[in-house]
């Protein structure tokens, strides 16, 4: 069966530094991949070339074996592939459902003419898209309660722009889902909570690439790590290996601490 | 806590639903020239309603672009003008075309349409506001043109006796008669863009104009998102001028100065950025206050004051007063900047601007991160 995702010896350079290297690696349907790595090892440049955000200087980047290099970011999202953003990028004027309802937009069939004309089909749309939207976001109990999906995302807590960009991302119903560290921020509890529901929506049959820079963090829920240093994969497999995986330690720790260890 | 205090969602005001104030509008604005008809004020107020009627027309239209998208369009006067030529060149006898209402009011929309969409070509495919400086040179470009290439447009000499128009089989030649075809056409161009303002097609303007990447990243094809928007006001201010050489019966190219673009995005600006009746609001006070001003010290206030009553006031105040039109920019100038700073989210606020102009600095936030954290553990309600 082909991936559902494959990076294919991928290169990203910025003037002189290599963000992303020679980066290769597949993605299977149904799977939990983290990808982590320390500060600046290109993780979120990944995601980037990914999303049609950033386009490789060399290699390529296969969904469902398709190519996805050259698309334009809509034209991602609109094959499948939804993400968040490790530094929220909210819509934060607008309201917390409003949010998840632009996250719809690409599902969403009503055009200029009939928006103009408010036809009875753009009326049961909206009103369909809303009680989606609510569904969706009922996926994080107790966090959006009625009165707050009127509110605009920026008076939420941190935790849940974070819940939020997710939701968002999960309106477009994708197959694959990508989240850049989506528990920065929270505490333990949170964090405990929030890998279940990721671990739920795995189990509703999506697929999720995961960034997270914290190692325990992503122990408990990804069926496969893959591990980033200065742009480069330097290991990869099941999460309990790739912890004593001395250059792993070593790109985490220092050389020191990993002596130690 | 400043941070919930600013996200108050309450309307602007409270006490009086949107819909009954916009009835209130148009019955007011439906009944306004029977002051006339009947005697109360002069017949020139006909006039200054018209216009101001155009006004709205294109402050409705610019905001659509501006309030909802977020792009600063700075030459939206050619595009009126482009409506206004149109109209003008096919029902005159200056080739001695009469082309019939309708149809031409269609051309006159296209063509500026056709306009809005060769602007939004270069600069629309470029993040940041590259349409404010490519429309800017497009709005003195197209008066140039219009000034320039006499063997069409007679130049500055402008082109005169243009036809009236027959709608529906009706003659429309009194000045109340045209009041009452623009004001049909200002609703409905209200109802046009507020429909498209509460659909998935402004919803994606605004979330364009929020974050860009974001908005992308969410499925939305930016370019054609914002292209759509640029064209749509473009039309609109392709029939406001239409409208406009019909009922003035005569153009010339200083209708269309760089200067009715700044005074237009002034009128949305004071009204309110992104709010309809923001803008209708702005462009009656604005168009119609030097008039008003006019008026009222040169006819009002000296039948209730006494005929000199200004008698010890200094000279320059009475000349401001009754030459008020001379010192409309300054006037204008002025306004704005007081509502900027008191203000800013204008007259009748927009939700999403006037949350967007209270928005507090993000460091502010990062700062406040740890109470945030606090909130959410303990009392959530805070929240709600
Ligand atoms: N647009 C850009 N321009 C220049 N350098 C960039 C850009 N995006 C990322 N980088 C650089 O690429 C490297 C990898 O960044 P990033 O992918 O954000 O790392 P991570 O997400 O793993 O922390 C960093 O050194 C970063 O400064
Ligand atoms: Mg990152």
């Amino acid at each position: 069966m082909t991936p559902i995702l494959e990076f294919k010896n991928v290169t990203k350079t910025f003037g002189g530094l290599s963000a992303v290297k020679n980066l290769s690696f597949t993605v299977d349907r149904g799977e939990i991949v983290s990808i982590i790595g320390p500060n600046g090892s290109g993780k979120t440049t990944a995601f980037n070339l990914i999303t049609g955000i950033y386009q490789p200087d060399y290699g390529d980047i296969l969904y469902e074996g398709q190519s996805v290099v050259g698309l334009r970011p809509d034209q991602v999202q609109g094959l499948g592939i939804a993400r968040t953003f490790q530094l929220l990028r909210l819509f934060s004027s607008m309201t917390v459902l409003e949010n998840v309802l632009v996250g719809m937009h690409g599902r969403m069939r009503t055009g200029v003419f009939s928006a103009i004309l408010r036809l009875p089909s753009v009326v049961k749309e909206e009103r369909k898209a809303k009680a989606k939207a609510k569904e969706i976001l009922a996926l994080f109990p107790g966090r959006f309660s009625e009165g707050r999906q009127g509110q605009p995302a920026q008076a939420l807590s941190y935790a849940n722009r974070r819940r939020l960009e997710i939701a968002r991302a999960l309106a477009s119903d994708p197959k694959l889902l990508l989240l850049d560290e989506p528990v920065a921020g929270m505490n333990p509890a949170e964090t405990m909570e929030l890998m279940h529901q990721i671990r739920d929506l795995r189990e509703a049959g999506r697929t999720i690439l995961l960034i997270e820079h914290d190692m325990k963090v992503i122990m408990g829920a990804s069926d496969r790590v893959i591990v980033m240093d200065h742009g480069e994969k330097i290991a990869e497999g099941i999460p309990d290996v790739v912890a004593k995986d001395p250059l792993v330690v070593e790109a985490y720790l220092g050389k020191r601490a990993a002596s130690i260890a | 806590m400043s941070r919930i205090r600013n996200t108050s969602n309450a309307p602007a005001l409270p006490w009086i639903p949107r819909w009954m104030l916009a009835l209130a509008a148009l019955l007011a604005a439906a009944a306004f020239p029977l002051l006339v008809e009947y005697g109360v004020i002069q017949t020139v107020w006909i006039r200054v309603g018209t216009r101001a009627l155009v006004y709205v027309l294109l402050a409705v239209g610019l905001n659509l672009i501006m309030g909802e998208t977020g792009m600063l369009n700075l030459g939206y006067i050619a595009f009126f003008a482009i409506g206004a030529y149109t109209t003008a060149l096919f029902s005159s006898p200056r080739f001695g075309f009469e082309v019939p209402f309708w149809p031409l009011l269609v051309m006159s929309a296209g063509l500026a349409m056709l306009a809005g969409y060769l602007v939004g070509l270069p600069s629309l495919r470029l993040r940041g506001d590259y349409l404010a400086i490519v429309t800017l040179a497009f709005g003195e470009v197209t008066r140039y043109t219009f000034n320039n290439w006499e063997s069409v447009t007679n130049g500055p000499g402008g082109i005169p006796g243009i036809y009236r128009p027959t709608v529906f089989g009706y003659l429309v030649e009194r000045p109340i008669e045209f009041y009452y075809l623009i004001l049909v056409f200002v609703v409905l161009a209200v109802l046009l863009v507020a429909n498209l303002k509460n659909s998935r097609v402004g919803r994606a303007w605004n979330a364009l104009r929020e974050d860009e990447i974001a908005a992308e990243a969410a499925g939305i094809h930016g370019m054609r998102a914002k292209m759509v928007a640029l064209v749509i006001s473009a039309a609109i201010a392709g029939v406001a001028g239409s409208l406009f050489a019909y009922y003035q019966q005569f153009i010339n190219p200083t209708y269309f100065v760089f200067m009715q673009s700044v005074i237009i995005v002034c009128m949305i600006v004071l009204g309110g950025l992104g709010s309809i009746p923001g803008a209708v609001l702005g462009a009656v006070v604005l168009d119609s206050l030097p008039e008003f001003t006019r008026q009222s010290f040169s006819s009002w206030l000296p039948a209730i004051f006494g005929r000199d009553f200004m008698a010890g006031w200094p000279d320059f105040l009475r000349t401001f007063f009754l030459d008020f039109d001379q010192y409309r920019m300054l006037i204008v100038g002025l306004v704005i900047v007081v509502m900027v700073i008191f203000r800013p989210e204008g007259l009748i606020p927009d939700a999403l601007w006037r949350r967007e102009v209270h928005q507090e600095d993000p460091r502010e936030q990062e700062h406040t991160l740890q109470t945030l954290f606090d909130i959410e553990e303990g009392k959530q309600d805070l929240e709600v």
